[in-house]
């Protein structure tokens, strides 16, 4: 078995691992980082809808009432997003428990955010979308809204070029997309990172004096924690990191397994690993437009359509967007039957094919995304296979329903006729009622102000395990209403800012 | 207690197991309980799938060399339960239809077959919705060639440039409604 030392050890290479591996190597740390999923860049991907391409980098929790999607590769969920980054609204970090405590820890919101999502602006070339570049379905859902005199906003994106091919979800083959290995990660290696990929880390385990230490120079401090590693390939050899710090950024779903795995070794480690996870609610309607309308195009232009509105934030707690599908993601996802059609089978056959040939032009999906609370947990099996649950409360289902009905209200008043929808499982089985899915879960390792509430503090770093570091979406404590990867990366550059701090290691442009 | 002998035991389970096998798909595939003819003859099997596919997605091209591939491909589960899957479609077909073969049916008696699973024992209503969902994967997203997605629905598969106005619309300010922001960011 390999040993390694290092001052840093960074689990995971997404949005909350990119920016502590860049910061801390800029500022001349030993950092490894280790991904579990394969190595990937822009000549990899391809533009298909072969599952079994997709299947390589995007992975599932299932689950009762909520299933989330996930990637494994090198740059995480970077590769495959839709590259939509919006800061969370002020009034998301305002948000309480059952009991009124507010979710997010003392003095952190909006405006503390403010400058670290400056900085992952910058890095990821972040800017409105141009009037000229709205997709045909950004464009016609702006038309629905406007029909009834609600406000939409041009959304922002990490793009620089885009080719509007409509394959952003398979990867980027233009590199138009702005994903972590185009930026962050080549910078960090540049800096003196190592990063070494098909490596899953499967334990954590604090050394003898990993609660003593004090020094406030990172290269005075113990070596604090091992971290074991297995190769997903070849001889699946072990490696062992021998590390001063350990930052975990492998995602909601990667990090909690991680840390629930290692509980026995890691005992004042909080209850709460895995619990709490917030989801974004989302909530999703279909309709075939009237004749009134233009086309809309559900294949050509970016994946996300370009427009966003804020309208019912403040009174209902949702964004509203509408959505762009290639054929794959939705007869995956949902049976489709157009109301008012009493023939059967509604769901395959004849009516199913008249319904699909509308499919691209004339089919319109708006999708909300809400401030639901932090509910669901996540269990892990020997295996690691995750699988999610989320108790379905009565508000829930209440939002579920006065959600879809806002939605559906909106394509009934524009004369458009309903497409109802049936989510499907794993197993290609329709979900028993009130069904959530997302790629935005959040919360498996909260932020909190004491361990009674949370895994890790304001910093990120975990409770009664100093030098151990959670910087990813699973430190996010609430849904955010918004697309979750620029609030993950903005706050993993504040809590790597105060690693630097805290270390006292200086910044790049000081260094 | 009396202990209960070993060979009753056994006998016992035989029959649970037997009558498992009526009442229960997965356990008569395990017990291969349908007609040898469907594991031997791949042609067969082929024949009944494409029958299939084209009730489940009326207008596919019987002849695309594709349209059952995703039934039989080891890369999906469903690839073991697919000679099962044949094997039933003809049995409830020659029930209800006096005898005929399934790929011999007009298509609104293959429709009344497909629906007879899907209207089954909870094990075989799985089998059929997997088996119909997978149909529709594979014609609607043309997963097995990217070159040519699925023209039925306009879907060019994957490597298609587009110029500027088929992206967006001409005047696009038309669409318009007032922004609540100024930037895309709301505060």
């Amino acid at each position: 078995m390999r040993t390694v030392h290092t001052d840093v050890l960074i689990v995971g290479s997404g949005f909350g691992a990119a920016a502590p591996a860049l910061r801390l190597a800029e500022a001349g740390a030993k950092v490894v980082m280790v991904e579990k999923g394969p190595r990937v860049q822009t000549a990899d991907f391809r533009q298909t809808s072969d599952p079994q391409y997709l299947l390589k980098y995007i992975k599932g929790a299932p689950g009762d009432h909520l299933s989330l999607t996930y990637a494994e590769a090198l740059g995480g969920g970077s590769g495959f997003y839709e590259m939509v980054s919006l800061r969370a609204p002020s009034l998301v970090f305002d948000q309480v428990d059952a009991q009124g405590r507010r979710l997010w820890p003392r003095g952190l919101d909006r405006r503390a955010l403010d400058p670290y999502y400056d900085v992952a602006e910058r890095m990821l070339h972040v800017s409105q979308i141009a009037l000229d570049d709205v997709p045909k379905t950004g464009l016609v859902f702006a038309q629905l809204m406007k029909n009834l005199g609600y406000s939409v906003d041009r959304a922002r994106y990490a793009v620089r070029g885009c080719q509007g091919s409509g394959f952003c979800v398979t990867g980027c083959v233009y590199g138009a997309k702005q994903s972590l290995f185009l930026n962050y990660l080549p910078q960090a290696v540049a800096a003196g990172a190592h990063i070494e990929t098909d490596l899953e880390a499967v334990s954590i385990a604090s050394l003898p004096g990993a609660h003593r230490g004090h020094a406030r120079r990172l290269s005075d401090l113990p070596f604090r924690y091992e971290v074991l590693c297995r190769r997903g390939t070849g001889e699946r050899d072990v490696v062992r990191f021998i590390a001063r710090v350990v930052v975990l950024g492998g995602g909601t779903v990667g990090s909690a397994r991680l840390l629930g795995r290692s509980r026995a070794k890691l005992p004042l480690l909080s209850e709460h690993v895995g619990r709490n996870i917030a989801y974004n609610g989302s909530v999703k309607v279909a309709g075939l437009l009237p004749d009134s309308f233009p086309d809309a195009d559900m294949f050509t232009g970016r994946s996300h359509p370009g427009m966003i509105s804020y309208e019912f934030l403040e009174s209902h707690g949702i964004t509203v967007h509408g959505v762009k599908a290639l054929p794959l993601m939705l007869v995956s996802a949902a049976r489709l039957r157009l109301e008012g059609d009493g023939r059967e089978p509604a769901w395959w056959g004849e009516p199913n094919v008249e319904l699909m040939r509308q499919m691209r032009r004339r089919m319109i999906v708006l999708a909300a995304f809400g401030l639901t609370p932090p509910g669901a947990t996540l269990d892990v099996s020997e295996a690691g296979d995750g699988r999610v649950s989320l108790p379905l409360s009565s508000d829930l289902e209440r939002y579920h329903g006065e959600t879809k009905g806002l939605l559906e209200s909106i394509l009934v008043r524009n004369d458009c006729r309903l497409v109802r929808t049936e989510f499907l499982d794993k197993s290609l089985a329709p979900e028993e009622g009130v069904h959530f899915s997302t790629a935005h879960q959040v919360g498996s390792c909260r932020m909190a102000d004491a361990q009674a509430a949370g895994v890790v503090d304001v910093n990120g770093e975990v409770f009664g395990c100093p030098g151990l570091y959670v910087s990813d979406g699973a430190c996010i404590p609430s849904s955010l209403a918004v697309n979750t990867s620029l609030t993950i990366l903005a706050n993993a550059e504040r809590i790597a800012a105060g690693m630097l701090d805290r270390y006292d290691l200086r910044p790049a442009a000081a260094a | 207690m009396n202990a209960i002998p070993r060979r009753h035991a056994v006998r016992q389970l035989g029959l649970i197991a037997a009558g498992l096998a009526v009442a229960c798909t997965p356990m008569r595939v395990l017990v291969s309980a349908y007609p040898q003819v469907f594991d031997d003859d791949e042609g067969l099997v082929d024949r009944v799938l494409r029958a299939f596919v084209t009730a489940v997605v009326p207008g596919a091209p019987a002849d695309d060399p594709n349209l059952v591939r995703a039934h039989t491909d080891p890369a999906y589960p469903f690839a073991q339960y697919a000679a099962f899957f044949a094997a039933d479609l003809s049995r409830r077909a020659a029930r209800r239809f006096d005898g005929r073969a399934f790929e011999r049916l007009e298509p609104r008696e293959r429709t009344a077959v497909i629906a007879e699973g899907l209207a089954a024992d909870a094990t075989t209503r799985k089998l059929y919705n997997g088996a119909v969902v997978l149909a529709q994967i594979a014609f609607y997203a043309g997963i097995y060639d990217p070159k040519k997605g699925c023209p039925a629905i306009g879907f060019e598969g994957g490597n298609h440039w587009h110029p500027r106005s088929d992206i967006t619309h001409s005047n696009p300010e038309r669409f318009l409604s007032h922004a609540r922001t100024a930037d895309g960011n709301y505060a």
